[in-house]
């Protein structure tokens, strides 16, 4: 049923030669042509559907328009300590081919969604970070600037036992896109629309301890597709913060499956939508054994005319025994032409259980904004102090000073925009 | 007259209500659904041609549709054999149908019923044996008293003769319409028999209106059709069913409920059911609310093999409220998909849900519920409440909430937890002298004391013995 025939308009030759300059090995070419194979039977990543309506339409993108695989252009930074290994996809290919084929699509199947084989058949720039055993890494860095109207992107994180690792990503787009000065040149009215495509494989190694901090602030013409999915082994904690302010439309999940005994999990997210974004937004975990422990925060702020989605999935499976989950999901509405739609789902199979999820959504309160202006701040600064303090639970959660400076800097300068 | 013995699905489980009723039908329509078949069950009613009309377009919205299957984690409904169904069975009401006295009836029915608390003459009636049963005299009083006040309480089928005009306004027009989803078509093409109930501006109905006064002339079918309209200012509160189990031959039943609370006016719609275990228990039950009206749902879903429920409220006037409670248990085999819907499409709307449920020995519960604040519906407010309780680890357990919410100027809560019986709860009432039983059941009926207080005594009393009964297992 999907109206986008972009796969149509992709050949393998394509794919091909993406993979040749990057210097793939078979297999992974295999895998490539395989999934744009697949392309013709998959379905859209799912979206909620009430009665007579969908909450995302991921199917009336136009992706014929803004995909253009051999023209990729970013800025890449890749940085991390010394006893870590962070390379980019093609070094990592050259040098570290054993774990790209144990790890390659194992966490995510190439071919679980439709986009997700689109990106899988694409991809053409990634990162790979492998941490080895015992060796604490801080300060990973991956920064991504999009030059082009498209950019698939893949990045493998991999850390053997009681190891920990603390990266930080960040995606935006840069000033001089080609994708503009494409369309400025030949006169044509053709759209600035981009698109992001982001996948993240997560294999947490036994005791290891993963912290991935993301910060998106892609231009208002990008459409964002990110999957972000963690496999804890025993005793693992894959932890995420996700902080999404930028992009025309962003559908977005960060998973966790909690395989292992005693893994853990903690999913902080953070959205700030103005004028007419859009976000689709879902947090999930997975608790597939016993004594695993999962904590999931979002909040949200919605101004002008954006929308906000907001989907969270606890799932305690049968063999879940001994299992603790938490949910909470809060949304301020700052304009009445906003919406904000929020489903969190509890799915348990096992009794031993504590879960709890809750979500709300509401306004500035009245008596707060009063007794802020009854102190003398004008309505726009004490309304801007209210927004700030709302975020400050979902911050405290984050435990990269870096990363929570960032986001509270984009905040602030969003609410002076 | 052939039995309907042959068309009950044989359980495994032991049959609660495993007594058959020799069918007197008089007029009995063929296995599955075909335009002879509605032409037929309106043409035995006579009904007038508007309403044949409103059937067979039922009917057409029926075989267009879709079944419901793309739900996450519905029930599954491929065990309903559509063609199996018999729409429409017109009993003999010269001829009395089931048991012909109380010591017929098997000693597990009689058993369940004296265990409940029922009273003698109420068992007989519920049970199916005899119609000579006190409630009647009660009924027949009542009437005289509701007359009085120019209330309606009747047949829904002598309402389509009787009230023809208001039948026709409110008849799954704007409330439930046929195209509403796929049972709700079947249920416009096939309805027979429930209630009408109407009560006049300014009137408080003090007793509540029970359904099951009149069980015995079709008050309970397999497509029953119960239409309430409340004028402004009045107030009612309307029960159908009761605890005791119901046994169907049927193993589908899909009712549909219309309820038209007006300005100011109050409607409370309490139900409990306890379907035998072969039932597919699929309803659509609706009201519309205008200004300052209130409408409460309680609603309690026992028994059935599968049942999907979901009371939907739209509050259309300016200050409408709904409030919604409903408990689910869940047992061996069965799957109880219940919660509620809500749309909030006028300013200071306010509405409430809150959801118990309890599986056990493999049962499964899930709160599926809506909520929808439309642009303009400012100083709404909405809080939901999910609680679930789990005895052991066949059991499973999941809540699915929907939130819309295109309004900033609102207040919207959704809370849930799911948990086990605290280990540390029933040892505090073991060391108090309770056994384990004991400690699990007070347990239990603590967890749902916020649905039974909102029933009146004898119901509440019902409810919580069948709850007892259930976890003795003495009913399963």
């Amino acid at each position: 049923m999907t109206t986008t025939q972009v796969h149509e308009t992709i050949t393998e030759e394509t794919v091909r030669e993406i993979s040749e300059s990057l210097g793939e090995p078979d297999w992974l070419l295999e895998t490539r042509l395989d999934a744009l194979d697949a392309l013709g039977e998959l379905e859209m990543p799912d979206v909620i559907r009430t009665p007579g309506r969908d909450w995302t339409n991921l199917d009336a993108l136009d992706y014929e328009s803004f995909v253009d695989p051999l023209n990729a252009a970013e800025e890449k930074d890749q940085v991390g300590p010394e006893d870590a290994e962070v390379l980019p996809i093609s070094e990592a290919i050259e040098e570290r081919e054993d774990l790209l084929k144990e790890h390659f699509g194992s966490v995510i199947d190439p071919e679980e969604n439709y986009l997700t084989a689109l990106s899988t058949a694409l991809f053409s720039t990634g990162t790979l970070v492998y941490v080895p055993k015992n060796v604490d890494a801080e300060d990973v860095t991956i920064r991504t600037t999009q030059h082009s109207k498209s950019l698939f992107n893949y990045t493998l994180v991999v850390t053997e036992q009681s190891s920990s690792v603390t990266i930080l990503e960040r995606q935006d787009t840069g000033e001089d896109s080609e994708a503009r000065s494409a369309s400025d040149a030949s006169g044509e009215t053709a759209s600035g629309d981009r698109y992001y495509s982001g996948i993240v494989e997560v294999a947490a190694g036994e005791n290891s301890h993963v912290q991935y901090g993301s910060l998106q602030d892609l231009d208002e013409e990008t459409y964002n597709y990110t999957l972000k999915r963690g496999n804890a082994s025993d005793y693992a904690t894959v932890n995420w913060v996700e902080g999404n302010l930028g992009s025309r439309l962003t559908k977005s999940s960060v998973e966790t499956n909690l395989d292992g005994e005693g893994s853990e999990t903690k999913t902080v997210g953070a959205f700030f939508g103005h004028n007419d974004q859009h976000f689709d937004i879902a947090a999930r975990v997975w608790h597939n054994t016993a004594h695993t422990t999962a904590d999931l925060v979002t909040r949200g702020v919605l101004d002008d005319e954006a929308r906000s989605v907001y989907e969270g999935v606890q799932d305690v499976g049968r063999d879940a025994w001994d299992t603790n989950s938490y949910q909470r999901e809060n949304t301020l509405m700052l304009s009445d032409e906003s919406e904000a739609d929020a489903s969190p789902k509890l799915i348990i199979n096992n009794h031993d259980t504590e879960a709890s999820h809750s979500a709300t959504v509401g306004q500035i309160d009245e008596e707060d904004m009063f007794y802020m202006t009854s102190r003398g701040l004008d309505d726009e600064s004490a309304r801007n102090m209210l927004v700030e303090g709302f975020f400050v639970p979902v911050l405290e959660e984050v435990e990269v000073e870096e990363l929570r400076e960032d986001l509270q800097d984009r905040i602030e300068d969003r609410l002076h925009e | 007259m052939s039995s309907e013995q042959d068309q009950l699905k044989e359980t495994n489980t032991e049959e609660r209500f495993s007594f058959k009723k020799d069918e007197s039908a008089a007029v009995k329509s063929d296995k599955g659904l075909t335009e002879e078949v509605v032409r037929l069950i309106s043409d035995d009613k006579d009904e007038p041609d508007w309403m044949l009309d409103r059937r067979l377009r039922a009917l057409e919205h029926w075989q267009n549709m879709p079944m419901p299957t793309d739900w996450p984690g519905q029930p599954d409904l491929s065990g309903l054999d559509i063609e199996e169904i018999v729409p429409y069975i017109r009993p003999d009401v010269d001829k009395r149908e089931g048991a012909d006295s109380w010591d017929d009836l098997p000693e597990d029915i009689q058993d369940t019923f004296e265990k409940l608390g029922i009273p003698e003459a109420e068992r007989k009636a519920l049970s199916g044996v005899g119609a000579q049963y006190e409630s009647e005299v009660v009924y027949q009083n009542m009437q005289e008293q509701w007359e009085e006040k120019g209330v309606v309480f009747c047949n829904m089928d002598e309402a389509v003769q009787e009230h023809e005009d208001l039948v026709k306004e409110y008849f799954m027009t704007s409330c439930v319409p046929p195209s509403d989803n796929k049972f709700a078509a079947l249920h416009g093409a096939v309805w027979s028999g429930g209630s009408f109930v109407y009560i006049p501006e300014d009137v408080t109905v003090e007793m509540p209106v029970q359904a099951y006064f009149r069980m015995n002339s079709e008050g309970m079918g397999q497509f029953e059709h119960t239409l309430i309209i409340a004028e402004p200012g009045s107030e009612v509160h309307y029960i159908e069913g009761c605890s005791a189990p119901k046994y169907g031959t049927h193993n589908l039943h899909s009712g549909g409920v219309e309820v038209f609370v007006k300005e100011d006016a109050h409607v409370q719609y309490s139900t409990v059911q306890n379907w035998s275990k072969n039932t597919f228990n699929l309803n659509t039950k609706r009201a519309i609310v205008e200004k300052g009206g209130r409408m409460e749902w309680v609603s309690g879903s026992m028994g059935s093999k599968a049942t999907m429920l979901y009371p939907c409220t739209i509050l259309k006037g300016r200050g409408a409220s709904a409030n919604n409670i409903t408990i689910a248990f869940a047992g061996e085999g069965q799957n109880i998909d219940t919660g509620a819907k809500v749309y909030h499409n006028a300013p200071n709307t306010k509405s409430t849900i809150e959801s118990k449920s309890i599986s056990k020995d493999g049962g499964r519960t899930n709160y599926r519920g809506l909520v929808h604040i439309s642009e303009g519906a400012t100083g709404s407010s909405t809080a939901v409440e999910c609680d679930a309780l789990m005895f052991d680890n066949e059991s499973t357990s999941d809540t699915m909430p929907y939130m819309e919410i295109d309004e900033s100027k609102v207040d919207v809560a959704h809370e849930a937890t799911v948990g086990k019986i605290g280990d540390e709860d029933v040892f505090y009432l073991q060391s108090r002298g309770l056994d384990d039983d004991d400690a699990k059941q007070m347990i239990v009926s603590g967890f749902i004391e916020p649905i039974t207080e909102e029933l009146p005594i004898e119901y509440a009393v019902e409810l919580n013995r069948l709850i007892e009964l259930e976890m003795e297992g003495s009913l399963g």
